[in-house]
C-alpha cells in the first residue's frame, strides 16, 4: 500500500515542480516557451519512465533513481530564480541531476551498479558536480553574468569574496571536467557492450543511446566553453538534440527492462509452438522464447554414456562457467538433455526453468529423434564402409589378375613360342604343332583372363583413369555417345563409382530407351563428383525395387552421394550421380 | 638397334629380352620400375624403350607416366608402351603429345613375335605402332555420317594397317599382296575420305588417326 501511495505523491509533485521550472525559465531566464517546455518534457520524460518501472519492478533501485534523476534535472531549472535562496540552493544541488542519469544508466538492468571501475566514476562524478557549482558561489560576484545564465544580478548567500577572474576559471573548469567525465562515462559503457555476451548484448543495447547523450553533453559544453564566438545555430542544434537523446533515454531504458520481463511471456507462446515442431525445430524454439540465439541443446543418450545433436552426432557440453552456462534437465535420475546458453540467463532462473518445464515433452521426443538419427548414422558408416571394402577387394582382384596370372601366362606363351621358332630348324613337325597348339592355348586363356577381370573391374579405370573410361564406355555403346569429362585423377573409390553409374545407364539406354544418341558429363564441382548421363529416348526409367538404378542409388548414396533420375515419359532420360570428394 | 625393357615381372622381363636378342635387337638395359627406366635410358642411351604401363609401386598408370616423361627429357628415344588392356582415348591422349617415336600394344601382342619385332624397329626408326584394337575401335565407332561406309572391305583393312602405323612395304607383307595394289588401295581411300596425299609413312598415320577420331 505504501509503494502506490508514494507514486502519487511523486506524480503530483513532478507535475507542480515542472509548472514552476517552467515558469521560471520563461519568467527568470528568458526562454522560449518551446525551449522551457522540451526542457520540462526530458525531465518529465524521466520521472514517468522511473515511476512505471518502479511499479513493474517495485525490487529495482532503477525506479527510484530515474524517479531521483527526473527530480533533480527539474530542480535544476529552478536555479535561474532571482531570489537569492532558491538560486543559492539549486546552483549548489542541481548539477547532481546529471549524475543521476548517468547513475541511472550505469545501473541498468540491474539497479546496482557492481563493478568497481563504474562506483569510482560515479563517486568522482557527485563529487565533481557538488563541488565545481559550491566553489564558484564562494566566489561569485553579483554583478557578474554566470554561464547559461541570462544578465539579471543573482547573490550568492555563500559568497566569500567576490572575484570575478576564479568565478570565470572554475566554470571553465567544471565544463572540462564536464566533458572528461563523459569521455569516461562512454568509455565504461563501451567496455561493458564489449564484454557483454550476445544475448546481454541485446539487453544493454539502450546503453547507446546514454552514450549519445553524454558524448552531446561533452560537445555542447567544450563549444560554449572554448569557442569565443560560438555558431549561433551548432550550439542551437546540439542543444536540441541532446534534449531529445535525453528525453528518450528513459524511455528506451523502461522498454529495455519490459522487453526482458516480455521473455516470460513467450513462454505461454513456447508450449503452443513446441507442440507443432518437428525435433530440429526444438532449439530453435527455446532459442527464441529464451532471447539466446547462441542457446544449444545437446541431448544424453544413455546405451552411449554422452551428448549428441539432434541429428545424433557426438557433441562435447563445455563446463558451466563464464563463457557458457549449463542447464541439465534430468529425468529419473537420468540425465535427459542439456541446454547450453549464455550465463546471464541465470540471472532469471524462473524463465529458464518455466522454458525447460514447457519444453520437457519436446525435449524427449527430441532425444528419441537423436537416438535414431545416431543409429541411422552408424548404418550408413557400416554400408559406406562394406562398399568401400567390396570395391577395394573387386579392385585387387583385377590388379592380382593383371599383375599376376596374366603376366605368367604371357611369359608362358613367350616361352613355347620361342621354342617352336627354336625348333623351327629342326623341323619335328609333331612337337611344332603341339608348342604352337599349346601357345593358342595359353593366348586364348590371356584373352579370357583379361575379359574376366575387366568384368570385375574395368582395367582402363585403373590404368587410365575416370575420363578414359567414360570415353572407352561411350566406345562400345551401342548408339554415339558424346563424352564431356576433363578430370584429373580422383581417389579410386570415387571414380569407380562413377563409372558404375555411367556404365549402368548405358545398360538401361541400350535395353529400354530406344534412344538415338546419348552424352555422359562429368565434372567437379564444389566439391563433388558430377555425373551426368542424358538419352533422347522414351523416357519413363524409374527406381523400381531390384532395378539396376536402385542398386546404382544405394551403391551412390553409400559413398554420402545422390542419385537423380529425370525421365518423362517421351522426354529422355537424364540420369544425375553427385558424389561427395575429400580433396 | 638398343634397347631398354621396363618390365616389373621378372620372367616376363626375361622373356622379351630373350625374343628382342634373338631378333637381332641390342637389349642393353632391364628395368623393373619407373626409377630403374629412367637410370638405364640416361646412361645406356637406347634408340628404344619397351615399357609396361603398370609397374610398383600402385600397379596402376607408372609406366605410362614414366614414358610420358622420358619423351620429354629424351624425345630422341621412342616408347613402345605394352598395356594390359587398350583403350583409343588413352592411347590417343599419350600418341599425340608427341607423335614421333611411339607405340601402344596389348601386351599379348608379343606373342605375334614378328609383328612384334616390326613394331619394335619400326618404334625405334621414329614411326608408329598403335594396336589393331585401338584401330578397331576408332573404326567401329558409331559416327553420326559414316564415310567409311564408302570403303570396300580390302580398303577398311588397309586403312587399319595404315592406322596401325605400318609402311606400305608393310601391308604388303601382311595382306601378301603386290606394292602396285596397295598403292591403288591407298590412293583410293584418300579420295573417299576426302584427304590430302600425304608425304610419308609418319604423316600419313597422324592423318589417318585424324580423322579417324573426328
Amino acid at each position: 500500500m505504501q509503494a502506490p501511495y508514494i507514486r502519487v505523491v511523486a506524480v503530483l509533485t513532478g507535475i507542480a515542480l515542472g509548472l514552476v521550472a517552467y515558469h521560471i525559465q520563461i519568467d527568470n531566464l528568458g526562454s522560449t516557451s518551446f525551449r522551457a517546455t522540451l526542457t520540462v518534457v526530458s525531465a518529465w520524460a524521466f520521472l514517468a519512465a522511473g515511476i512505471a518501472t518502479w511499479s513493474r519492478r517495485p525490487g529495482n533501485r532503477l525506479g527510484p533513481l530515474m524517479v531521483a534523476a527526473g527530480f533533480a534535472l527539474l530542480a535544476r531549472q529552478l536555479r535561474y530564480s532571482h531570489d537569492s535562496l532558491a538560486f543559492t540552493t539549486f546552483f549548489a544541488l542541481g548539477e547532481v541531476g546529471y549524475a543521476l542519469v548517468a547513475h541511472s544508466a550505469l545501473a541498468y538492468p540491474s539497479g546496482r551498479v557492481i563493478d568497481r571501475a563504474g562506483r569510482l566514476f560515479l563517486m568522482c562524478m557527485y563529487a565533481t558536480v557538488l563541488a565545481f557549482p559550491l566553489a564558484t558561489l564562494l566566489v561569485h560576484d553579483s554583478g557578474d553574468t554566470l554561464r547559461y545564465f541570462d544578465p539579471v544580478p543573482r547573490e550568492s548567500l555563500l559568497l566569500v569574496s567576490g572575484r570575478t577572474d576564479l568565478a570565470g576559471f572554475l566554470q571553465d573548469a567544471y565544463a572540462v571536467a564536464s566533458a572528461c567525465l563523459a569521455a569516461a562515462f562512454i568509455g565504461l559503457v563501451a567496455r561493458r557492450l564489449w564484454q557483454a555476451t550476445p544475448r546481454a548484448r541485446r539487453i544493454l543495447a539502450p546503453l547507446l543511446l546514454a552514450t549519445v547523450v553524454a558524448a552531446l553533453w561533452a560537445f555542447y559544453s567544450s563549444v560554449v566553453v572554448f569557442t569565443t564566438r560560438p555558431p549561433r545555430l551548432l550550439v542551437e542544434n546540439v542543444f536540441w538534440w541532446q534534449i531529445v537523446a535525453l528525453t528518450a533515454l528513459p524511455i528506451t531504458l523502461f522498454a529495455g527492462l519490459v522487453r526482458a520481463r516480455l521473455a516470460h511471456a513467450s513462454i505461454g507462446d513456447l508450449v503452443l509452438k513446441l507442440e507443432n515442431t518437428p525435433p530440429r525445430g526444438i532449439r530453435d524454439a527455446l532459442a527464441r522464447a529464451l532471447g539466446d540465439p547462441t542457446l544449444d541443446v545437446a541431448f544424453w543418450l544413455p546405451e552411449r554414456r554422452e551428448f549428441v545433436d539432434g541429428d545424433g552426432r557426438t557433441v562435447t557440453v563445455p563446463p558451466d562457467g563464464h563463457e557458457r552456462a549449463v542447464t541439465q534437465l534430468e529425468q529419473g535420475g537420468e540425465p535427459l538433455a542439456a541446454l547450453v546458453h549464455d550465463p546471464t540467463l541465470r540471472d532469471e532462473p524462473q524463465l529458464l526453468e518455466a522454458a525447460c518445464a514447457a519444453a520437457r515433452l519436446a525435449l524427449e521426443n527430441g532425444r528419441l529423434h537423436a537416438e535414431v538419427q545416431a543409429q541411422l548414422a552408424k548404418v550408413k558408416d557400416s554400408r559406406a564402409r562394406l562398399v568401400a571394402a567390396a570395391d577395394e577387394q573387386r579392385r585387387r582382384i583385377e590388379r592380382d589378375l593383371h599383375d599376376g596370372a596374366q603376366q605368367r601366362l604371357v611369359a608362358l606363351a613367350l616361352e613355347l613360342k620361342s621354342a617352336e621358332r627354336g625348333l623351327g630348324r629342326n623341323a619335328d613337325h609333331d612337337v611344332e604343332q603341339i608348342l604352337a597348339a599349346a601357345a593358342q592355348e595359353v593366348q586364348i586363356a590371356v584373352e579370357e583372363l583379361r575379359e574376366l577381370a575387366s568384368g570385375i573391374h574395368p582395367g582402363i579405370l585403373t590404368q587410365g583413369g575416370l575420363a578414359f573410361a567414360l570415353d572407352a564406355l561411350a566406345t562400345k555403346a551401342p548408339v554415339p555417345v558424346t563424352v564431356n569429362a576433363e578430370l584429373e585423377r580422383l581417389q579410386p573409390e570415387i571414380e569407380a563409382t562413377a563409372y558404375f553409374v555411367a556404365a549402368e545407364a548405358l545398360t538401361n539406354i541400350a535395353k529400354h530407351s530406344q534412344a538415338a544418341k546419348a552424352s555422359i558429363k562429368a565434372s567437379l564441382e564444389s566439391g563433388k563428383l558430377v555425373i551426368e548421363v542424358a538419352d533422347d529416348g522414351i523416357g519413363g526409367a524409374v527406381v523400381a525395387g531390384g532395378s539396376g538404378l536402385r542398386g546404382l542409388a544405394d551403391r551412390v548414396e553409400a559413398r554420402g552421394g545422390r542419385l537423380r533420375i529425370d525421365s518423362p515419359p517421351g522426354g529422355g532420360t537424364c540420369v544425375v550421380g553427385e558424389i561427395p570428394c575429400e580433396s | 638397334m638398343r634397347v631398354v625393357i621396363a618390365e616389373d615381372s621378372a620372367l616376363l622381363r626375361e622373356g622379351l629380352a630373350r625374343i628382342l636378342t634373338e631378333g637381332g635387337f641390342d637389349v642393353v638395359a632391364q628395368a623393373a620400375n619407373a626409377e630403374e627406366l629412367h637410370d638405364a635410358v640416361r646412361r645406356r642411351k637406347p634408340d628404344i624403350a619397351v615399357v609396361d604401363v603398370r609397374m610398383p609401386p600402385t600397379h596402376t598408370d607408372e609406366g605410362a607416366r614414366a614414358a610420358r616423361e622420358l619423351r620429354e627429357t629424351h624425345p630422341d628415344v621412342g616408347v613402345l608402351i605394352l598395356s594390359q588392356v587398350v583403350e583409343a582415348a588413352h592411347a590417343l591422349a599419350l600418341f599425340s603429345e608427341q607423335p614421333e617415336g611411339f607405340g601402344y600394344l596389348l601386351k599379348d601382342r608379343v606373342l605375334e613375335i614378328d609383328d612384334f619385332l616390326d613394331a619394335v624397329r619400326r618404334v625405334g626408326h621414329g614411326g608408329t605402332a598403335i594396336d589393331p584394337q585401338v584401330i578397331a575401335q576408332l573404326l567401329g565407332r558409331r559416327r553420326e555420317h559414316e564415310p567409311l561406309g564408302e570403303l570396300t572391305p580390302r580398303e577398311r583393312e588397309v586403312l587399319g594397317l595404315m592406322a596401325e602405323g605400318l609402311s606400305n612395304h608393310g601391308i604388303c607383307e601382311r595382306l601378301v599382296i603386290s606394292p602396285k595394289t596397295v598403292e591403288t588401295h591407298v590412293n583410293s581411300i584418300f579420295l573417299k575420305l576426302g584427304l590430302l596425299p600425304a608425304a610419308d609413312d609418319h604423316r600419313r598415320v597422324l592423318a589417318v588417326l585424324a580423322f579417324l577420331r573426328s
